[in-house]
């Protein structure tokens, strides 16, 4: 016999015993014998159920025929008063000590299935997740080798004069601009050089942890991908982030992705002798989980 | 009249002589087992039903008894005309 079957024929038989107990024999026959033709683990655990419901409204309706009758033939209505209404399966204890078990039930579960574990790392915030510029931006300039200052000699070509006394009237040197030749030696061109500092996370950057996916959490995975973005002067992206180098698992990438594009307006820009310029660069997100 | 027990006697009023037990009548009616037990019980108590058990024996099929019910004359007389009712837009 199986379980299901088992525990079907269990619930007829109180079902059965709980009903009036003029009809307790033959219903608990009866419906046994229906359980025989019902095939399948629902249906038998349906019928028994239906069962314990039809004995509820077996018992309420014979009860108030019986007291109906009894009415009748006293002539009393206050019969009604003693009429016992005892065919409920579960007591208000029996109810509340099912919803205490049903509650213990949902608190092992979201426990068992990583949700405690969330709750935990957003309490004790055991991650320090520092984005690290990956791509190194390009170094200031050489110095430039010493400067040999010539002696710049320029010639100045024959200067041309026009003098033009029937239209004008108050004639004027029209001088040609000397023409700077070369004659020896190049001359020496003065750089100066440009101090950068490179971009990145700035101040108010989103915390890592709060787009470690809570899949990957559960999963224990790890990983660190590397994030491409472009930002303006103002630290704001001036394009979608990309990922410049997966981690191999697709929800990090995203989580990373979602971070950058969370940090809009958080990226310290680049700067070029203290003037933020915008510019492009790779970070690197890493999600890592504290302990296993 | 409740529609579930109106579908009760319907799958009686197919062949009224037939002798059905309760899983024939929750197939024919598609009516669920809480509901379909007090609808029979209740009829049969207003006269429309009589029930009797299974002829058989127990011991011998390996299976409890099944009880049959039938529509009594009274039963059917007044189950046609609830439907007749139907028919001439009494109770729609």
């Amino acid at each position: 016999m199986k379980k299901s079957e088992g525990l079907a024929r269990w619930l007829i038989q109180q079902a059965a015993r709980t009903a009036p107990p003029s009809l307790s024999e033959r219903l608990e026959e009866e419906w046994l014998a229906d359980l025989e033709v019902r095939r399948g683990c629902f249906e038998r655990l349906r019928l028994a159920v239906g069962c314990c419901w039809a004995t509820r409204v077996i018992a309420y309706e014979h009860c108030a025929a019986s007291v109906a009758a009894a009415a009748t033939a006293t002539g009393s209505k206050t019969m009604s008063a003693y009429m016992e209404h005892d065919e409920a399966y579960f007591s208000r204890r029996s109810v509340a000590l099912l919803l205490i078990i049903a509650l213990h039930v949902v608190i092992v579960w979201a426990f068992a299935s990583g949700l405690g574990r969330t709750v935990l790392i957003n309490l004790t915030k055991p991650m320090t997740v520092v984005p690290v510029v990956e791509r190194t931006l390009p170094k200031d300039p050489p110095p430039l080798p010493p400067v040999a200052f010539t002696d710049v000699r320029i010639k100045l070509p024959p200067q041309e004069v026009q003098v033009d006394t029937e239209h004008d009237p108050d004639p004027t040197l029209v001088i040609a601009p000397p023409i700077p030749t070369h004659d020896s030696g190049p001359v020496a061109t003065v750089v100066n050089p440009v101090k950068r500092v490179g971009a990145g996370p700035g101040n108010g950057f989103p915390n890592t942890e709060d787009y470690y996916p809570a899949a990957a959490i559960r999963a224990g995975l790890e990983g660190a991908p590397v994030v491409h973005s472009c930002v303006d002067e103002k630290g704001r992206l001036s394009a979608a982030p990309t990922l410049a180098k997966s981690s191999g698992i697709s929800s990090l990438d995203e989580g990373a992705l979602k971070l950058a594009r969370a940090g809009s307006g958080h990226y310290r820009p680049m700067t070029e002798d203290g003037r933020p310029v915008s510019s492009c660069f790779d970070f690197r997100v890493t999600f890592h989980l504290l302990t296993r | 009249m409740s529609l579930q027990t109106l579908k009760v006697l319907e799958a009686f009023l197919d062949n009224p002589a037939d002798e059905l037990a309760g899983a024939d009548v929750r197939k024919r009616s598609g009516i669920a087992s809480g509901t379909l037990y007090p609808i029979l019980l209740r009829l049969e108590s207003a006269g429309w039903f009589v029930s009797r058990w299974e002829a058989v024996d127990p011991a011998s099929v390996g299976r409890p008894r099944r009880r049959l019910y039938r529509l009594t004359p009274s039963g059917l007389t007044r189950a046609s005309e609830v439907f007749a009712s139907f028919g001439r837009g009494v109770l729609a």
